[in-house]
C-alpha cells in the first residue's frame, strides 16, 4: 500500500534529475570532431553559415557544428560570453557596444555586407507612396521604426539624414519589430520604417517608396555584421577558432559566388516563401571584415552618443 | 450525434467567416490570410522535418513540466496537509509566490538556462505547481470527518490513513488540478517557446513571423490549438478512467 507513494516520489526524482542533467560541451576525446555551437539569428544574412554546414566546410575541418538560433544578437552575446555558444553572429553595432562594456568578444570573421549600391541594397528606408516626406532629410521632426533603438539602424538612418543635408538628431526613433513596422508605416503609426529583406520586399510589393540605402549612406562597403567567439576560447584553443574562421570564410566566398544556393538554403532554416526568396536582395558576403567601415560605424556611434569614448578595434578585430 | 453534428457545423461556419472577412477586405489578407491559404501552409509544413521536430520538442517541454509540477505538487501539498503547523507556517509564502505569473521569470530562466527547453521548463513547472498544488491541499482538507473518526477508531496506521482515507477522498480534486495544470502547462510550453526562443511550436511561429510569412504563423497557431483539444480531450478521458468509483462520474448507475 506505500508502493504508489514510493513510486511517486522516486518518479518526481528521476525526472528533476533528467531535467537537470544533458546539455555538454565537453571536449570530444581525441580523434574525434569538436562539437561546435554556434548562435545565429533566423535571418536571410546568415545563409553562408547554413551553407557552408550543408557544403561540409566544416566537417572537413573536422568540426561537428550544431547552428542554434536566437531571437537577436543581444542574446547571442552573453551566450558566447558564458560559453554556451563557442562562436556567435551579431551585428557590428551590437559587437562596438559589447566590447565598450568590457565584454570579453573577438571578432573571428566577416558578417555581411551592404550592397554598396544605392537604392540595391538588402535593406532600406520607406515611407508611404503618398507621404509628404520625399527625402531623408524630411525625416527631422518625424517618427523612424527601428528594430532596435541605439543601434545600427538608428546610427544608418541618421546617417542618410545627414548626407541629405538634415540634422541628424531630429530624427525621432520608435522601436517595433520588422515584422510590425510595415503594418505600422500603412496605419501611419510611423512616419518611416527601416527594413531588411524579406520585409523589404513585402513593402516594395506594397507600395511603399524607398527613399534611402541606409547602410550605404552609413558608410561604402559597410560591415553589417560579423562572426565572434570569446577572448577565453580564443586563448585555450586557437586551433579550433583558425579551423572555424577558415571554414567560415570558405562559406562566405561561397555563398557570395552561389546566389541561388543561398535561396535555396534559405527555405530550409527560414519560413520565407519561395516567391520571395526568388526575387529578394542578397547582401554581400565578402570574408574580409571591412575595417574602415567599422571605424566609420564606431565614429558616427560615437557622435550619436552610442558610444562614449573611441572604440578600441585593435581588441575586437581579427 | 445532433451534438457533433452542430458542433461541426459550428466549426465549419467559423472556417467560413475566416475565408471570407479577408476576401471581401474586411481584414487585411496580407495579415490575416483567409483559412484556405492556412490550410496549405499547414500542408506544406507537415512535410517539413523540422516542424515534427518542433512539435516534438513542445510536447516534450509540455509532458515533463507537467509531470514534475505534478508529481511536486502532490508530494508538497500531501505533506502540507498532513502537518497543520507547516501549512500555517508556509501560508502567507504560498499566497505570495502564487499570483507571480509565470512568464515574469523569463529574464531570470534565460540567464540561467538560454534559450532552452530546460528554461521553458521552468516556467511550465512554476505556472502548474500551484495549480496542482491548491487542488491537493483542498482535497487534503476535504476528508469526511466521519471516515477520519471511523479511521481512527479502527487505528489505521500513517500510510493505511493516505492510502484509504486521503487518497480517495482528494483524488477528485487532485484530477482537476491535473487538467487545470495541463492546459496552463501547453500555454506556457509556448509561450516560453515563443518568447525564450528554445526549442519547440513557439520559435518556429517566431521563425515564421521573422519570415513574413503569415499564413505559416497562422497555421502554426492552428497547431497549439490542436495540442490543447488533445490535452483536454486525454485528461479528460484519464479523469474518467480514475474516478470510475465516484458518484460525479457513475450517476448513470444510479439510473
Amino acid at each position: 500500500m506505500r508502493r504508489p507513494l514510493v513510486a511517486l516520489f522516486t518518479a518526481a526524482a528521476l525526472l528533476t534529475a533528467t531535467a537537470c542533467s544533458s546539455s555538454g560541451g565537453e571536449k570530444p576525446a581525441a580523434g574525434q570532431p569538436d562539437n561546435v555551437n554556434a548562435g545565429v539569428i533566423a535571418i536571410v544574412d546568415v545563409a553562408p553559415i547554413y551553407l557552408g554546414k550543408q557544403q561540409g566546410f566544416f566537417s572537413k575541418r573536422n568540426i561537428n557544428l550544431t547552428l542554434t538560433t536566437a531571437q537577436g544578437g543581444a542574446a547571442i552575446v552573453p551566450a558566447v560570453v558564458s560559453g554556451q555558444y563557442q562562436f556567435g553572429f551579431s551585428n557590428s553595432i551590437s559587437l562596438l557596444l559589447a566590447a565598450e562594456k568590457g565584454l570579453p568578444l573577438k571578432v573571428v570573421c566577416n558578417g555581411n555586407n551592404s550592397t554598396g549600391k544605392d537604392g540595391e541594397d538588402f535593406a532600406g528606408l520607406f515611407v508611404k507612396a503618398d507621404s509628404p516626406i520625399k527625402s531623408p532629410k524630411d525625416l527631422v521632426g518625424k517618427t523612424v521604426a527601428a528594430n532596435t533603438l541605439k543601434n545600427i539602424v538608428e546610427v544608418s538612418v541618421r546617417a542618410s539624414v545627414k548626407k541629405d543635408g538634415g540634422d541628424p538628431a531630429g530624427v525621432k526613433f520608435a522601436e517595433l519589430p520588422f515584422p510590425d513596422q510595415l503594418p505600422a508605416l500603412q496605419a501611419g503609426r510611423v512616419d518611416a520604417i527601416f527594413v531588411v529583406e524579406p520585409f523589404q520586399a513585402a513593402a516594395v510589393a506594397a507600395g511603399a517608396k524607398k527613399i534611402a540605402s541606409s547602410y550605404v549612406d552609413a558608410g561604402p562597403n559597410l560591415t553589417v555584421a560579423m562572426y565572434f567567439t570569446s577572448q577565453q576560447l580564443e586563448s585555450s584553443n586557437p586551433d579550433l577558432v583558425k579551423r572555424f574562421t577558415e571554414a567560415m570564410k570558405e562559406s562566405l566566398a561561397y555563398a557570395d559566388s552561389h546566389p541561388d544556393d543561398v535561396r535555396a538554403v534559405l527555405g530550409t532554416y527560414t519560413q520565407i516563401s519561395a516567391d520571395v526568396r526568388a526575387k529578394l536582395t542578397l547582401p554581400k558576403w565578402p570574408a574580409e571584415v571591412d575595417t574602415a567601415s567599422v571605424q566609420t560605424l564606431a565614429d558616427l556611434a560615437q557622435s550619436y552618443g552610442l558610444l562614449t569614448k573611441p572604440a578600441n578595434l585593435t581588441d575586437l578585430l581579427p | 450525434m445532433n451534438r457533433t453534428v452542430l458542433g461541426l457545423l459550428g466549426l465549419v461556419t467559423f472556417g467560413g467567416l475566416l475565408e471570407v472577412a479577408p476576401r471581401v477586405g474586411l481584414v487585411p489578407a496580407q495579415y490575416a490570410p483567409p483559412s484556405s491559404r492556412i490550410a496549405a501552409a499547414l500542408a506544406e509544413q507537415a512535410r517539413q522535418p523540422q516542424f515534427w521536430a518542433a512539435l516534438g520538442d513542445t510536447v516534450q517541454t509540455w509532458l515533463t513540466g507537467l509531470a514534475i509540477a505534478v508529481a511536486a505538487g502532490l508530494a508538497v501539498g500531501v505533506l502540507l496537509g498532513a502537518v497543520p503547523m507547516l501549512w500555517s507556517v508556509t501560508a502567507t509564502t504560498v499566497e505570495f509566490l502564487r499570483p507571480i505569473p509565470s512568464v515574469a521569470l523569463i529574464p531570470l530562466v534565460v540567464v540561467l538556462y538560454g534559450s532552452t527547453i530546460r528554461a521553458t521548463v521552468v516556467l511550465v513547472v512554476y505556472a502548474a505547481f500551484w495549480q496542482v498544488l491548491l487542488q491537493v491541499l483542498h482535497g487534503v482538507a476535504d476528508v469526511d470527518p466521519v471516515a477520519r473518526d471511523t479511521a481512527r477508531v479502527y487505528r489505521l496506521g500513517r500510510w493505511a490513513r493516505l492510502r484509504y482515507l486521503v487518497w480517495p477522498s482528494a483524488l477528485p480534486y487532485v484530477v482537476t488540478g491535473v487538467r487545470l495544470a495541463a492546459s496552463v502547462a501547453l500555454i506556457l510550453a509556448v509561450t516560453g517557446s515563443l518568447i525564450v526562443g528554445s526549442p519547440g511550436l513557439g520559435k518556429e511561429i517566431e521563425v515564421a513571423r521573422q519570415s513574413g510569412a503569415a499564413p505559416a504563423v497562422y497555421a502554426l497557431v492552428v497547431v497549439t490549438g490542436l495540442l490543447g483539444v488533445v490535452a483536454n480531450v486525454a485528461t479528460r478521458a484519464i479523469e474518467r478512467r480514475v474516478l470510475a468509483w465516484h458518484t460525479a462520474v457513475r450517476t448513470e448507475v444510479g439510473a
